[in-house]
């Protein structure tokens, strides 16, 4: 090559060239032959030891990555291989110096002079006989080939299947072979039943790739199996790097210094100018702030205000006029906190702030990615758990510990009984269930795609629950933050008994949609609902069973039995995730590639939220069990009191949706790229008094809501907008747009269309060909949004119209925004057509003919309040209006009757309310 | 990233605003109806990539999140896309490559070289010739089968590309990496790019409309037009070619338009009372700004709609009117009113996966070709006699590739043979602003399994698009938690410098 390149610059020699110098210096390089020959030892390693060994060397290597040697340079890094032999330009070494990203910012960068050795080092390397220096697998062991038949073997050689007799998920069994002999006799290739298989190309068979979602050897795979075979198969003991007592080498004390990895502490609560103002330790918290600008806190709002925002962001409804009649009349000093306590109380709380955890779970009716949105029929269970555990103010640290490690709570395979609480636990791990998978299908099911659903819960566990962006580290080390690509890879371990892509539980498939599996490790369905439930279902069967029989007997019995049938309900299961023991090993991924393997981790967590010297305690749940109970330990460390993160990242979400922003604004990165805390005493003051009370969401709300800050005006000031013109300092109360879910759910009550059944199956939808999408009414109208199923090709118009996230994987903070088609939506839109002339109706029901009535309870509805003389005198004459045009339409109304003319005009008005700002906009 | 451009600010609050505090009023919250005008009435809040994926909002990452016009990084050569998307995976050895080599093998093994690259292994079979004849066409000599009769008269204003590849077989995957860059849901497509680095020159039309086949929606559904994380305004809006264009545009309940007129009267009173008690909660303007759209989006969209106005000749250079190219033509002849009416970011499809031919490759290939070849060949020459070519650059292409190899059907016929998916290997072209005209760029191997030579990955292709409109794939982004994200990831691209004039 070099010499082709010489010719070919001879030949343009004598063009006139604007790049002439460039060729010239390339031509030095190929030319070079003609100097000494670059080596590491006396020409690259004194670069490498003054300007890259302080982070490149030894257990605190950066990157995984080893500059001490040329072999350890060739051993490549956490990015893989960083040398291409003869490349140069390709290689990842290189291409960093030569563009200035190492060393990093702020050393000295390479010279020109050194730079050039380093490339001339990197092309002559090629010209050195292979692997005499450079192949890393010199000496294959077991872990170098076991990786190999995990990817393409054991799906019908391993632990469910073992065709032929033959397992191959390790050496001894490798060995043992099947009916045909040894898969593998150690130090002899030829008589290696493996490799005459692969070579054949018999193994894997071709035409069963697909079936087994498993691609063809790889010849470079092929070769590492050769080699460890000739070599005698030898077997090493490799200990998988876990935290042990000796302190962390890649993640300092120092790291552990940032303010998100310490511990919260509850700080002095400050003393403050405007002390009367203070209802609570919040209030002195905020006025510390706002006086420095100077700048107090808004006046209080008044008690119709107070009821309505208290009642949306509590139960996402609005105040029926009695309770606010009651609430206005109320002469008790703590009328308010009465109030909170009540709405804490109604059931529509956990519907409200269940539906906000849904949102952070990546809550799904379907499976997604593929054409099929493949439906999960269980996974309303889920959305049920999680309502009754807001209702029931279940503690946080319990909460998170049943949905993330539910299965290892109680033995429930052996129990005599299944108590509704075991059943619970598991159906709280479908929060580990939610994210996008097309791993049913078996084009869409290969390692890589089963990686990638993995990979999306961990996103969310890491936004939602830790409120790190530990998804950074599956292909490297976290750019910003002490993560090293080993301790996700610890946590991808920790997940491993559950989530093992060598082991794979795939979607439920259902008949008619894709072909089965040959990769069946069975589904992720249990029947483990309560022994009550199961009994209450085996009874229905059997009720059922005998009046068939008892049908049968009389002379016309199909139309019986057939309404009978239409009875049966469906088995009860549960959409679960649990450990099935035995996992496989995990090995980091360079570059996030399975093909590429790099060392060998066991569980653990972060390494930045622990000392640093505290081995990670796994222990079986249970005696004798099969589960490993590594999630079970890490539910149980992130449920520490003094845990730096679970309760900062629960209270700052509680916070935003009261307050409108959360004190860290970035709800999902706490770490060093997300934006610093705006009152971070306040924040550790909620995080500590949170863990205090139990890890009790109500009293938090209860805390947060009868501050003074909370019962401020949302009214903006001159003074306000130039002082704090975004609101970080909470100077006043957001004025926020409802969500979509209130809105629709406001929409049928103030109709007096809302049904007001709770939990079971999600109410179908009906999508019409335009693509319209609208929930299928019931008998009493519609149920709330979050009884509606959530599949992800069909979402109802009405949400996506109003900022319903796509869960891909999850949603960390909706957007709000403004936007004509929402608009279009509720001025044409049919349903909400309806809803206006189930309103009026229901105003003429009640309060009868008289206009002036109807406009006041019109607005005492929709708005909480009665209109002025100047509203009331724009109603009445719009009413005026309307009549007199529908009179004109006889035809249209298909009546001549006056009555059907003044009703219509109702209608118009209520449509009308129901599209105004008020109604959608919380003072 | 580049300064926003000042303009259309009306509302009398906002003048006095530093352009810093413009964007800090516009992540807070407070933003008059500044471009009442515009579709920047419509309006974005808290949105998740815009405040919260941004910790360096001072500096870089402020994410736009309205549609007025934007300058490009440099000088553009065209202002307006109009992509034909053909989903399913068309032929390239059947349309644009042909592979003589094919018709000399025909007929023997190759599976087992293959068989990782195959979706569906039980029914493949032996290399397969193509069914097609394959002509020299234009002064440009472009190599087109008999399939596409009409293209083929317009080779001389097309850049044919040979060399395409992608990395998954599956229709999914393959759909979502070409639309968006990465093979999953989530990510802001294209158009969704497009539209937020140059915003929209028309006024009352959405600026990036897809008009989707009235036979059902393409693979991936209404995720195909989606923006990710991107705020909601520059995602695509569909019309329909028949009927109301976009959802909900029309009531479903039909009343009279005096009473309609009415109605909306008394509704702008009330919200004129509700925004003058609240001082400062400009979110209220753009709320009423966005009413106002809608109004005029009903008038304007019908007018983008009204092809009858077009006169005959022209109708029938789309196929208007006859079969199997109406459907097609329509939409093709809409495409052409849009980007007349300054539209930005316009796509063309084809409903579910119609060119995905595992079987019955000659008639079913040879019905796709017949649905919308004409019509391509009339928006062509089209936008040509109006002298719109120089300026909107047209796409056409699918996810991925076919194989060599056969596919046959359960009942191994050869006559009904098709072709599985090929992702090492397809064609696409680009014709109009910017494009070296005529050109046939890179090339597969003898049997057109492996791209090889000029190799173009689906970020180079991207990457081309955005330069051809004045973007610079490495200067659009919005950051997230520190990373930038961009079209084409954290993966290289480089322009297809071959196919630009």
């Amino acid at each position: 090559m070099p010499q082709l390149r010489f010719w070919i610059f001879l030949i343009l020699m004598p063009q006139a060239c604007p790049g002439g110098s460039i060729i010239v210096a390339d031509d030095v390089r190929d030319v070079g032959e003609l100097k000494p020959p670059v080596t590491f030892e006396k020409d690259i390693a004194p670069i490498f030891r003054t300007r890259c060994l302080s982070c490149h060397e030894g257990e605190s290597r950066k990157a995984d990555l080893e500059l001490a040697s040329q072999q350890r340079v060739l051993a490549g890094g956490e990015s893989g291989a960083v040398i291409v032999p003869g490349r140069p330009d390709e290689s990842l070494l290189y291409q960093r110096i030569k563009s200035g990203e190492m060393p990093p910012e702020g050393k000295d960068l390479l010279g020109e002079v050194e730079q050039e050795l380093i490339y001339r080092w990197i092309a002559e390397i090629g010209n050195v006989p292979a692997d005499a220096t450079i192949d890393p697998l010199l000496n294959p062991s077991q872990h170098d080939v076991v990786p190999i038949m995990l990817r393409h073997c054991t799906p019908c050689h391993g632990r469910h299947r073992q065709e032929a007799g033959l397992d191959l998920r390790n050496r001894a069994a490798m060995l043992k072979g099947g009916r045909s002999g040894p898969a593998v006799v150690p130090g002899d290739t030829d008589a290696s039943l493996i490799l005459q298989k692969i070579h054949a190309g018999q193994m894997p068979p071709l035409e069963r790739l697909v079936e087994a979602s498993v691609k063809p050897v790889d010849p470079a795979e092929t070769a590492i199996l050769v080699k460890w075979i000739k070599l005698g198969a030898q077997e090493i003991v490799i200990e998988p790097d876990v935290a042990t007592s000796t302190p962390d080498p890649l993640v300092s004390d120092h790291d552990r210094e940032f303010w998100a990895f310490r511990a919260p502490i509850k700080a002095t609560v400050p003393v403050v100018q405007n002390a009367d103002r203070v209802r609570n330790p919040i209030d002195a918290f905020v006025l510390e702030k706002l006086e420095q600008q100077p700048l107090s806190l808004a006046p209080e709002a008044d008690r119709r205000t107070l009821i309505r925002r208290a009642s949306f962001d509590l139960t996402g409804l609005p105040p029926d006029p009695l309770e606010i009649e009651a609430f206005l009349s109320d002469a008790d000093p703590d009328a308010y906190e009465k109030l909170i306590d009540r709405l804490l109380d109604s059931p529509g709380y956990g519907e409200r702030w269940g539906r906000y955890w849904l949102d952070l779970a990546g809550y799904s009716d379907s499976e997604g990615k593929r054409e099929q949105d493949l439906p999960r029929p269980h996974a309303w269970r889920y959305r049920d758990y999680v309502i009754r555990s807001f209702n029931t103010d279940k503690p946080y640290s319990r909460f998170l510990l049943e949905q993330i490690a539910g299965d290892e709570l109680a033995d429930y395979d052996h129990a005599a009984e299944v108590t509704t609480h075991m059943s619970d636990n598991l159906v709280a791990t479908g929060f580990l269930r939610m994210v996008p998978d097309p791993t049913w299908a078996n084009i869409t099911g290969y390692i890589p795609d089963r990686i990638d659903v993995i990979a999306d819960e961990l996103d969310v566990f890491g936004s939602g629950v830790l409120g790190l962006t530990l998804k950074c580290a599956r292909c490297h080390s976290h750019k910003f933050d002490p993560i090293p690509q080993r301790d996700y890879y610890r946590i991808v371990d920790v997940f491993k008994g559950a989530y093992d892509e060598y082991n794979w539980l795939r979607p439920e498939i259902h008949p008619g949609i894709g072909p089965v599996s040959q990769d069946v490790a069975g589904g992720r369905i249990l029947t483990a609902v309560s022994t009550a439930e199961r009994k209450t279902w085996e009874e229905n069967n059997a009720r059922i069973a005998r009046e068939v029989t008892a049908a049968q007997q009389t002379p016309e019995p199909e139309a019986q039995i057939k309404a009978l049938e239409a009875q049966r309900q469906p088995e009860p299961q549960i959409q679960a995730l649990w450990d099935r023991g035995d996992p496989s090993l995990t090995y980091i991924y360079r570059r996030g590639d399975p093909m590429s393997p790099g060392r060998l981790v066991g569980p653990g967590v972060p390494s930045v939220l622990t000392d640093g010297k505290t081995p990670f305690h796994v222990e079986p749940p249970w005696p004798g069990a099969a589960s490993t109970g590594r999630r079970l330990a890490l539910a149980r460390w992130l449920t520490q009191p003094d845990h730096p993160l679970t309760s900062r990242v629960a209270v700052n979400r509680i916070w935003k949706h009261h307050f409108g922003r959360g004190i860290v604004q970035t709800l999902g990165n706490f770490g060093k790229a997300g934006i610093p805390p705006t009152h971070p005493e306040l924040l550790d003051w909620l995080a500590v008094e949170f863990v205090e009370h139990g890890w009790s969401f109500k009293s938090m709300h209860r805390l947060m809501m009868t501050s003074a800050t909370y019962r401020q005006s949302s009214a903006l000031t001159p003074e306000q907008e130039s002082a704090d013109p975004e609101n970080v300092l909470i100077s006043r109360m957001p004025f926020v747009r409802l969500d979509a879910e209130s809105l629709y759910d406001s929409l049928l009550l103030v109709a007096g269309r809302l049904d007001p059944t709770r939990f079971g199956p999600g109410d179908q939808v009906i999508a019409r060909p335009d693509g319209l999408v609208t929930p299928q009414g019931t008998a009493l109208g519609w149920r709330r949004m979050i009884y509606v199923q959530q599949q992800r090709k069909r979402i109802p118009t009405h949400l996506e119209s109003f900022d319903y996230p796509q869960m891909n994987p999850n949603c960390i903070e909706r957007r709000h925004s403004v936007v004509s088609p929402q608009a279009l939506y509720l001025m044409n839109n049919g349903m909400i057509f309806e809803l206006a002339e189930s309103f009026a109706a229901r105003i003429r029901k009640e309060v009868g003919s008289d206009p002036e009535m109807q406009i006041r309870r019109i607005s005492l509805n929709a708005f909480g309040r009665l209109p002025d003389d100047e509203e009331q005198n724009i109603a009445r004459e719009a009413l005026t209006q309307l009549e007199a045009k529908w009179t004109l339409h006889p035809t249209s109304t298909g009546s001549a009757d006056p009555e059907v003319a003044r009703q219509k005009a109702l209608t118009a008005y209520c449509h009308a309310i129901m599209n105004s700002a008020e109604f959608l906009y919380i003072d | 990233m580049r300064p926003q451009q000042n303009g259309n600010q009306k509302h009398s609050t906002l003048q006095s605003l530093t352009r810093r505090g413009l964007f800090h009023r516009v992540s807070g919250g407070i933003y008059g109806a500044a471009s009442a005008q515009l579709m920047g009435g419509d309006y974005a809040l808290n949105s998740r990539s815009a405040e919260a994926r941004s910790p360096d909002s001072q500096s870089s990452g402020k994410v736009w999140t309205d549609l007025r016009q934007r300058a490009p990084h440099f000088e553009p050569k065209a202002k307006a896309v109009i992509h034909l998307f053909m989903t399913g995976g068309p032929s390239q050895m059947d349309l644009f490559d042909p592979k003589p080599m094919l018709d000399l093998h025909h007929g023997e093994s190759y599976f087992d070289r293959i068989a990782g690259e195959v979706e569906n292994p039980q029914s493949a079979g032996a290399l397969m010739r193509s069914p097609f004849r394959f002509a020299q066409h234009g002064q440009c000599g472009m190599w087109v089968s008999d399939a596409l009769p009409h293209i083929a008269g317009q080779v001389d204003d097309i850049a044919l590309i040979r060399s395409m590849h992608t990395t998954n077989l599956t229709h999914e995957p393959a759909v979502y990496l070409i639309q968006s860059g990465k093979m999953g849901p989530g990510r802001p497509t294209v158009g969704a790019w497009v539209v937020y680095g140059l915003g929209s020159e028309s006024q009352n039309l959405p600026a990036y409309v897809v008009l989707d086949d009235p036979n059902g929606l393409p693979v991936n559904g209404v995720e195909n037009w989606e923006a990710g994380f991107l705020p909601p305004i520059f995602q695509g809006t569909r019309f329909r070619a028949t009927g109301s264009p976009v959802l909900n545009l029309q009531p479903d309940v039909e009343r009279p338009d005096d009473l309609i007129a009415e109605e909306r009267a008394l509704l702008s009173r009330l919200d004129q009372i509700h925004r003058r008690r609240h001082p400062g909660q400009a979110v209220l303007d753009a709320r009423i700004a966005s009413y106002e759209l809608a109004g005029q989006m009903q008038l304007s969209a019908s007018d983008a709609l009204d092809i009858a106005s077009e006169t005959q000749d022209t109708q029938e250079m789309y196929g208007i009117g006859t079969e199997p190219t109406n459907s097609y033509g329509r939409r093709c002849l809409i495409a052409r009113r849009l980007v007349e009416r300054g539209v930005r970011f316009i796509q063309l499809y084809v409903n579910g996966n119609s060119w995905d031919h595992h079987t019955g490759l000659f008639a079913d290939l040879k019905g796709c070709c017949d649905r919308t070849d004409k019509p391509i060949a009339g928006l062509l020459k089209d936008l040509k006699q109006r002298g719109l070519l120089d300026s909107t650059l047209i796409v056409w292409g699918g996810e991925f590739g076919r194989l060599p190899i056969a596919q046959l059907p359960p009942d191994k016929d050869e006559r009904k043979a098709g072709r599985d998916h090929n992702k090492n290997a397809f064609c696409t072209w680009m014709a109009g602003a910017g494009i070296k005209a005529g050109t046939t760029y890179g090339a597969t191997d003898e049997i057109g399994l492996h791209s090889v030579e000029d190799r173009v990955s689906i970020q180079d292709w991207h990457a081309t698009i955005l330069h051809l409109l004045g973007l610079s794939h490495e200067q659009l982004f919005v950051m997230d938690n520190g990373l930038k994200e961009k079209l084409t990831g954290v993966l290289e691209a480089s322009i297809v410098q071959g196919i630009l004039a």
